[in-house]
């Protein structure tokens, strides 16, 4: 019981940690630097685009389509590194394995191909 | 070869041969959906999904004759529970297809309008993934598999729900079950998080073992905690109180088969998760200070009380209703209270009490949404008043409407009574008195609003020379076959009591299978 408690002393110490040291770094820098605004430091970055206007503004719903997509095809890599690694240890057994999961995966592009998800119109 | 791929293969994947099967269908549906040109009638692919089912339902009968066996090992558990409960999502699945079907066809709900399925062959191969995840998650043994299957299931079922993208209440409901349905799945995920922290393992045969070493050593507050959050989890899947508030805007706004299959499936699926999640792990729990078992004595007057709640709030709510769909969401909140109480009182015949009930429920229901589908696309209304003189315009369908509901009531002579007898003995068993007198009570207060769409049928009158509701041979397979089972399990059930008692064998669950 009590080391079940002291995993949890450990983790808020982790979060304690975590607090100060962005807040000490902030505070430390807010003494040292020189202190000479201008307009454009003033501005939120973002991506040197000159930001304007709302921001509530409209967002198609295919970008939203594509990184869930993409996502897909990520996580697919995540588990062909480790499988591609092995290759030799693990031999045919997996690799029929990993064809299945291609497939299916492609199954799934050919799907979203089909329902028009990859044009853009 | 290498030692650790010797043994992949090893196992004995043909015990899985049923899901296989079913995951074959399902991706086969989808390349032939995606193959088949635009306009092409998607109604041969629900036959190919019919047929997967039926295979499946072969290859599990196989394996319920066979010894029980696991994959990996116990990760993937083939024992009579699971086979047992695959019997029922299967049957369910059979059901919701062939409703399916007559909804996309000529005349259906979803073949036109504002409520049109325009995605029909996703349609039918989601209720094949869905299916599928139920009967994962029946066989699993480990949190990993279990919770993998919980979600396959749940992904399907809020797709199915959604189907109807034009109608405004399938929307609704289909965000709700959405949020509902993450926020359980989180709960559940919570407590298996606890129950992994406190026995170092997913397996639930090992977490069995590692939470009595948890609960002498001084956590057994967290054993508590995980018990509360599993119930927590699993309560919103079976749709009980106090968790049940999705339910009635899911039913009404998701088409009737998919009603029908989360009525039936998805909740069949919770109870089993139910057993095989709380069962496993917390059953040989004792109390060290009298021995005495922990689940029996102090976990299940909780359970009692979620049994409680959701009879009394599912049947008096459901009296206020006035569309048939939200009185029937109502009423499964009710069955599953009414489910729940034979866990609460937990005799050894849990199983067969549970099951019993179960399968009488699977026929009813099904009879039921399947005459709930043909009125209301007949009358164009889910309203009680659509039923105004179904006698004089069909008698058979008012007859076995009539049927079914007394079934759901719990009169004599039905499935439905013999179920409930049997749950309301086990409360008695174990003297949990006021258990059991609510559920007499409340199954007195539900005679009123099933008496409702009785008296609707008989007594009013329709608009004058009204021809006769038109009946699908696919829904008329349903409903023939529903009522057959509800008047035979009512009026012989030793014959299916038997079979649950003697060819099933549950005790397989607690039976550690790898050596």
């Amino acid at each position: 019981m009590i080391e079940y408690i002291n995993n949890y002393v450990l983790v808020s110490i982790f979060v304690l940690l975590g607090l100060l040291l962005p807040v000490a770094a902030l505070t430390l820098g807010r003494f040292l630097r020189p202190h000479r605004p201008t307009p454009e430091k003033g501005k939120p970055y973002e991506s040197g685009v000159e930001p304007t206007g709302s921001s509530w503004v409209r967002y198609n719903v295919r970008y939203y389509l594509f990184a869930l997509l993409f996502v897909i095809f990520d996580v697919e890599t995540v588990f062909l590194y480790p499988w591609a690694v092995a290759y030799n240890q693990l031999g045919l057994f997996a690799l029929v394995e990993v064809l299945i999961f291609i497939a299916l995966l492609l199954i799934g592009l050919v799907y979203a191909w089909k329902k028009k998800v990859l044009t853009w119109t | 070869m290498d030692e650790a791929v010797k043994n992949v293969l090893d196992w004995n994947w043909g015990a899985m041969a049923p899901e296989l099967v079913i995951l074959g269908a399902a991706t086969l549906m989808t390349i032939l959906d995606l193959l088949l040109p635009a306009g092409r009638d998607r109604r041969p692919l629900a036959w190919l999904g019919l047929a997967g089912i039926l295979v499946a339902a072969f290859l599990v009968w196989r394996n319920v004759q066979a010894e029980p066996t696991h994959i990996l090992y116990d990760m993937y558990r083939v024992d009579d529970f699971a086979n047992a409960f695959k019997l029922v999502f299967l049957a369910g699945a059979a059901f919701a297809l062939l409703l399916a079907v007559a909804d996309v066809g000529p005349g259906g709900e979803a073949s036109s309008g504002e409520k049109a399925i325009r995605d029909r062959g996703e349609y039918f191969y989601l209720l094949l993934t869905g299916l599928l995840g139920a009967m994962m998650l029946a066989s699993a043994a480990d949190l990993i598999v279990l919770f993998v299957g919980l979600e396959v299931l749940a992904l399907s079922s809020y797709i199915l729900v959604a189907l109807r993208r034009q109608y405004l209440p399938a929307v609704e409901g289909a965000f709700k079950y959405v949020v509902n349905g993450g926020i359980a799945s989180a709960i559940t995920l919570y407590g298996m998080s606890f129950l992994y922290g406190l026995t170092g393992s997913t397996n639930l045969l090992a977490v069995g073992e590692g939470l009595r070493d948890a609960y002498v050593s001084g956590n057994a507050y967290l054993v508590y905690v995980a018990f509360f959050f599993l119930v927590v989890g699993v309560a919103f899947k079976i749709a009980a109180a106090p968790f049940h508030m999705w339910a009635p805007d899911v039913y009404q706004g998701a088409p009737t088969p998919v009603t029908a299959f989360l009525a039936v499936v998805s909740k069949a699926a919770g109870f089993a998760l139910l057993l095989r999640l709380l069962l496993t792990a917390f059953l040989g729990l004792a109390n060290p200070l009298d021995g005495s078992p922990l689940l029996f004595s102090e976990l299940n007057v909780y359970v009692g009380a979620v049994a409680a709640a959701s009879m009394i709030i599912g049947n008096t709510v459901a009296l206020r209703q006035t569309n048939v769909k939200r009185m029937m969401a109502y009423s499964s909140i009710a069955h599953a209270g009414y489910l729940l109480v034979p866990f609460a009182s937990l005799t050894t015949m849990v199983f067969s009490q549970m099951m019993f009930y179960l399968v009488a429920y699977l026929f009813m229901t099904m009879g039921a949404f399947a005459v709930i589908q043909l009125v209301a696309r007949d009358r164009g209304s889910e309203d009680l008043r659509a039923f105004a003189g179904l006698f004089r315009r069909s008698p058979l369908l008012a007859l076995a409407m009539t049927l079914f509901l007394l079934s759901l009531a719990g009169l004599p002579l039905t499935a439905g009574f013999i179920g409930k007898f049997y749950l309301f003995l086990s409360a008695v068993g174990r003297e949990m008195y006021a258990l059991a007198a609510i559920m007499v009570l409340t199954s007195v207060v539900s005679f009123v609003y099933y008496f409702a769409v009785i008296r609707q049928m008989f007594l009013r009158t329709g608009e004058e020379g009204d021809p006769g509701v038109r009946v699908p041979p696919t829904v008329g397979t349903v409903i023939a076959l529903s009522a057959a089972a509800t008047v035979l399990l009512g009026l012989l059930p030793d014959p299916a009591l038997d079979l649950l008692a003697h060819t099933f064998n549950f005790s397989e669950m607690f039976l550690p299978l790898a050596e």
